[in-house]
């Protein structure tokens, strides 16, 4: 080994091995979201990591990804998200089963991103896509299994989060209407959230068409229908449909009982150019960024040969760990002996439901504490005559003996 | 809650956030009680007080909840972060200026598609400029006193900010080209426009209201 070169045994920029206790709620987490979404009928598929460059269109993902070459010479990328392999998957897999298709999803993808941006390169994604559906009780279904499933893992609306719900073709329809020439440089700098830059573009405009600066500032809460109220002085053509569609969204929202946690933002228009109608985010207070976030992308499985409409969410799984309350672990007893006493006594306890560890050789009681306190168990135990030596795994833990029925009930409570 | 969380520039722009936040009714005068503190708790606001192109950082990532910067920075950065309100002061331009002796030159070989080397603290405004025109530049990122910069050689000409022109005078440096136009805003985080709007909105409105009278 020559001396000064830098060995490259760290993980690459962006990326990191992740270490219990964090694995361990990460998965744990993701199983929780994964059953609620089953709850649902929505049935898990797994997608290669590559995939060949043509699959993803956005140019913003298409920037963002890691691109590298098959043997055939053919540029491949690491999947920056979900959406687009789920739909190539569907308009090549599922041609000839019955619509719409419930699929769902917890993978990790891969973008590039900036050292010192504070960005993951690799990042765990829970989401679910309604694929053969125009139906807007398939976007207030998306919206409200956000929703519940932010819930059941701990979130509480409105303290803690809310989704924030736009219509995409609203605006769009709306401009297509009043201001065809600007409506592209209009659309474009909404969606840079320059609203400074679309007065600019609209001094030209008439008064008659005020929405092109008021639609993007219309933001309330869902339960306040001033919001929609006002909206609705712009709904002409195109963008009456569109504000109908929300409409029923919000009506299928409030059935559920769900309109407590959505705000409206009728100049959200979604961050990919394949939304078309409803998008939403999840923001969650203490977190400046985006949790979730969904929406309708009717046009998207067209270029797989296969033109049905569909709707989908994913959740950043590493976004949402650190917004959500610490759940406490359950209860892991270390079992330390090499006997074969020992070895029976673990598989006694184990099948009364009790996790074990078991040390299959000699520890020290000090050693065996200092051991479960770092792997995070809550109790050390030695095989005693008639039970076992229990002892709390915390500093100086005093061991008592327990007799071996009562071990499960100690250790669970 | 304590109110929203303010990023203020330190800076030329300093005295303009202060006014238009304090017209707006946030207790700016804490502010002004002690100049080296970069934290301040007001009655309904707290405020960071940072270098300016850090505004949209703090800004971006929640730990401010709305920020006072330069277009000129938001050009530069393109940080994810809503675009709220000109606040109309602060004005700057962004210019193209090179020494008076070396002008000719230097238009000459941008026109000939020539490599220039610029030297400039705002490197992906300078390359956009460049690529606008189809032209091709060196470009080489400064932390200060760019000036100083095509006196000794290390570059030809140099892209930066300047409100009144003077530094460019006393260096005998003259503008070629004004790329863009800048003005203070207000920026606030995507979440924190959603989850705290009622707040965000009032801001907004006593602005509007301020500025105007």
């Amino acid at each position: 080994m020559q001396r000064g070169t830098t060995r490259k045994f760290s993980t690459t920029p962006g990326t990191r091995d992740i270490l219990p206790p964090e694995s361990t709620r990460l998965l744990d987490v993701q199983a929780r979201i994964l059953e609620r979404f089953r709850l649902h009928g929505f049935r898990e598929v797994i997608t290669p990591a590559l995939e060949y460059s043509e699959v993803v269109e956005e140019p913003k993902l298409r920037d963002a990804s890691f691109k590298l070459f098959d043997p055939d010479n053919q540029m491949l990328l690491l999947r920056p998200e979900m959406t687009t392999p789920i739909a190539r998957l569907v308009a090549q897999r599922l041609r000839n089963v019955p619509t719409p298709h419930k699929l769902s999803y917890g993978l990790p993808v891969y973008r590039r991103t900036g050292v010192g941006r504070g960005q993951s390169a690799e990042f765990h994604q829970a989401g679910v896509e309604v694929v053969g559906s125009r139906s807007p009780g398939e976007d207030a279904g998306a919206i409200a299994l956000l929703i519940e499933t932010l819930e059941s893992v701990g979130l509480r609306a409105p303290q803690d989060f809310v989704l924030v719900l736009g219509q995409t073709a609203f605006y769009e329809g709306y401009l297509r209407q009043v201001a065809p020439e600007a409506a592209s440089e209009l659309l474009a700098a909404l969606a840079a959230k320059d609203l400074v830059r679309v007065d600019e573009v609209s001094p030209d405009i008439p008064d008659e068409a005020a929405g092109v600066r008021e639609i993007p500032r219309l933001v309330g809460p869902a339960t306040d229908a001033s919001v929609m109220q006002r909206a609705e002085r712009y709904a002409e053509g195109e963008a009456a449909v569109a504000l109908e569609n929300l409409q029923e969204i919000l009506a299928h929202l409030d059935a559920g009982g769900h309109l407590d946690s959505v705000m409206l933002d009728l100049g959200l228009i979604g961050r990919h150019n394949y939304y078309t109608g409803a998008v939403y985010e999840v923001y969650a207070s203490g977190l400046g960024f985006t949790v979730a976030n969904g929406g309708r992308y009717d046009n998207l499985l067209r270029r797989f040969g296969e033109p049905l409409p569909a709707t989908g969410f994913a959740i950043s799984l590493e976004r949402l760990m650190s917004v959500l309350p610490d759940r406490e672990l359950p209860p892991l007893l270390v079992l330390v002996g090499g006997t074969v006493e020992a070895t029976r006594l673990a598989a006694q306890l184990r099948s009364s439901g009790v996790p074990v560890l078991h040390l299959a050789e000699d520890f020290a009681p000090e050693a065996a504490l200092g051991y479960a306190i770092s792997v995070e168990a809550s109790w050390v135990g030695y095989p005693a005559p008639d039970g076992m030596k229990l002892a709390r795994a915390e500093p100086g833990g005093e061991f008592e003996t327990t007799p071996t029925e009562k071990v499960a009930g100690r250790v669970l409570s | 809650m304590s109110g929203l969380r303010v990023a203020v520039p330190k800076g030329a722009i300093f005295e303009d956030a202060l006014a238009a936040l304090g017209g707006a009714g946030l207790p700016v005068e804490v502010l002004r009680e002690n100049g080296r503190r970069l934290f301040y708790e007001g009655e309904g606001a707290e405020f960071i007080v940072s270098r300016p192109s850090d505004v949209p950082v703090f800004v971006e990532h929640g730990a401010a909840d709305v920020g006072i910067v330069g277009k000129d920075v938001l050009e530069e950065q393109r940080p994810n972060v809503m675009e709220l309100r000109d606040l109309g002061t602060g004005a700057c331009r962004m210019i193209l200026a090179a020494p008076k002796k070396k002008a000719e030159e230097v238009e000459r070989a941008i026109s000939h598609a020539e490599v220039v080397r610029v030297a400039t603290k705002f490197p992906n405004t300078a390359r956009r400029y460049f690529e606008s025109l189809g032209r091709q530049a060196e470009i080489i990122e400064l932390h200060g006193s760019l000036e100083l910069a095509p006196l000794v050689g290390l570059s030809e000409c140099i892209v930066d900010l300047t409100a009144t022109g003077t530094t460019l005078r006393e260096n005998d440096l003259v503008v070629l080209d004004e790329i863009s136009r800048s003005t203070a805003r207000l920026i606030a985080n995507r979440g924190a426009y959603r989850l705290r709007h009622e707040e965000v909105a009032a801001l907004l409105d006593a602005m509007r209201g301020s500025l105007r009278g």
